[in-house]
């Protein structure tokens, strides 16, 4: 069993480059919106690689959307995902695929 | 005073005078505010890492937090039961500091003075604020059962419900216990702490006494009528893996405890004698949050504005986590209290930017409890703001339960607990 710190610091060195920049009250919205993923997926996005739960942000942001909007209407099945993706409106998941999925 | 004495009031310790801020305005603008977070627990550290992220790490945060290191209540129950150390759910703060630029006051807060905008340390100093957030957690109310007091500062019964030495100790009298003993454990009334963290605690305790002491038994004397979470799921794994090793009585509401005889009394059943006792009392805001006149909400939790976390009893002090009278449905988690930091942050760093405040702002929550070492289960719930209610409410139709408990939840719980630690220290 790997200790906390061991985790945080390995995270911390893959985590601390890659937050976007936010100049306006919209931006800082959407980063407040998708910040309610982090619990489980990491910080941006960016979860730890051995803590088993899937890593998203690898995902284009079309990708992550096509997902988060298949785990809401029962296509996918999953523990969690189908269950926490039906207290979002679809504007919502589409705002959240773009700031945690990569751009084309 | 005028506004620009008014922050230079930082003196005592070497090098405190440098924290007071020096805002000329009425409300100072994002580079010239003081925030001061206090408490540096799932609320306050995920708060002191957002108002740097959100505000491109231009803000002035300052975390006081008189612990050396972040302790875990999440996953605790493994070091109770004996399958993990402290080291497994302890973390330094340092790298708060070290990645976002937060400066860390190892200290606490004695008083807070919403009028002249001070807080008081423990050591004297006395600092300017801006925005105060504060996440003290809970205070146990000892004094609610009778003896009680006296029982845990002899070590006679203990709580382990703030994570810390108690937890360990708990163990060891879990360890020293006779094949063949009992280990109680009371619940208040809700709304406590983690509601479904006394029936993991339960779950795996009887997990160490069937390999380890198994004439045993798990005694759980619930205040509440019924498991206040997850219940079918807990009963379902309590009478296939524990049969005999649990018994479950609710409707029992602790008054007294005797440490002499190691006996708990109840309101109405006979008493009830145990060979370890993890009594829990009611619970209620932390300390200072009380002190500082806060606690509108019975006088023991704090009501505040779900837009910004603002307590509703004064301006400028946001208050997050276990603490707060949640909203209808919300629980006291760390899951929450980490959602609720990011709400707080982001309509902080509005405000001292002159932005709007998100009108909509939505939070989540996720609990795993472990029923064996190797199986969990999950409860899940997300809630929206309601700007005519104005209180969140959770959605109807999404969150939901586990179907059953399983290994594959039980590695979320895991990963859950790594990323979530990440995500509020690093
Ligand atoms: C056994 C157990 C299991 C749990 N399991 C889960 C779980 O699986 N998932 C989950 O989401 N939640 C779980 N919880 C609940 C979770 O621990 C709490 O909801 C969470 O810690 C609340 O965060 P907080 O910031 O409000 O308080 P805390 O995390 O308790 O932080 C409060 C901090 O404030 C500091 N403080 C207090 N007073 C002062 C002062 N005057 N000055 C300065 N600092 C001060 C304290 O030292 C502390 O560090 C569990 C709890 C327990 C007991």
């Amino acid at each position: 069993m790997k200790s906390l710190a061991y985790s945080v610091l390995l995270f911390a060195s893959l985590s601390s480059s890659c937050w976007a920049q936010i100049s306006t009250a919209d931006q800082l919205d959407q980063q407040g919106l998708a910040a309610t993923c982090a619990n489980c997926h990491g910080t941006n996005g960016k979860g730890l690689p051995n803590a088993s739960i899937p890593l998203i942000s690898q995902l284009s942001s079309e990708e992550l959307l096509a997902q988060l909007l298949a785990y809401k209407s029962g296509n996918r099945a999953g523990t969690l995902m189908p269950q926490l993706t039906k207290g979002y409106t679809d504007a919502q998941l589409e705002s959240i695929a773009n700031q945690l999925g990569q751009k084309p | 005073m005028n506004n620009s004495r008014r922050h230079f009031l930082a003196h005592g310790a070497a090098g405190l005078s440098l924290l007071g801020g020096f805002s000329s305005f009425a409300r100072a603008g994002l580079d010239k505010a003081q925030i001061l977070v206090i408490g540096g627990g799932f609320g306050g550290a995920t708060a002191a890492k957002y108002l740097r992220l959100f505000s491109n790490n231009t803000a002035n945060v300052i975390l006081i937090e008189p612990n050396a290191s972040f302790l875990s209540c999440p996953m605790s129950n493994f070091v109770v039961a004996g399958m993990r150390s402290m080291a497994d759910i302890t973390s330094p703060y340092d790298s708060l500091t070290k990645h976002h630029g937060i400066k860390l006051i190892r200290d606490s807060v004695s008083a807070i003075d919403p009028d002249k905008k001070t807080v008081k340390l423990s050591s004297g100093s006395v600092i300017g604020y801006d925005k105060v957030v504060l996440s003290p957690g809970i205070s146990l109310m000892t004094n609610s059962i009778e003896g009680l007091a006296k029982a845990n500062q002899a070590g006679v019964t203990l709580q382990a419900w703030k994570a810390g030495p108690e937890t360990l100790m708990l163990y060891k009298q879990l360890a020293a216990m006779h094949d063949g003993g009992v280990f109680a454990i009371s619940i208040p009334e809700a709304p406590y702490r983690c509601p479904p963290g006394p029936y993991e605690r339960a779950s795996l305790v009887a997990n160490y006494l069937k390999q380890h002491k198994p004439k045993s038994k798990v005694l759980i004397l619930d205040a509440n009528q019924d498991i206040t979470s997850k219940g079918a799921l807990f009963k379902k794994a309590w009478s296939e893996q524990y049969s005999g090793l649990i018994e479950y009585l609710p409707s029992h509401n602790v008054t007294g405890v005797d440490p002499k005889t190691k006996t708990l009394r109840f309101e109405v059943q006979d008493d009830v004698r145990a060979d370890v006792l993890n009594v829990l009392p009611a619970m209620s805001a932390g300390e200072i949050a009380i002190k500082t006149g806060l606690a509108n909400a019975n006088g023991r939790w704090v009501n505040v504005d779900f837009l910004n976390f603002e307590a509703t009893a004064t301006r400028d002090i946001h208050v997050l986590g276990d603490a707060i009278q949640t909203a209808p449905l919300m629980p006291k988690s760390g899951h929450m209290a980490n959602q609720h930091a990011k709400v707080a942050a982001a309509a902080i760093i509005a405000q001292l930017n002159d932005w709007p405040i998100n009108p909509a702002p939505v939070v989540n929550n996720t609990c795993y409890s472990f029923v064996s070492e190797q199986a969990a289960v999950h409860i899940a719930s997300v809630h929206q703001y309601d700007a005519q209610a104005k209180t969140f409410k959770s959605v109807p139709g999404a969150g939901g339960l586990s179907s059953e408990p399983s290994n594959t939840e039980a590695s979320y719980a895991w990963g859950w607990a790594h990323n979530i630690w990440a995500d509020t220290l690093a």
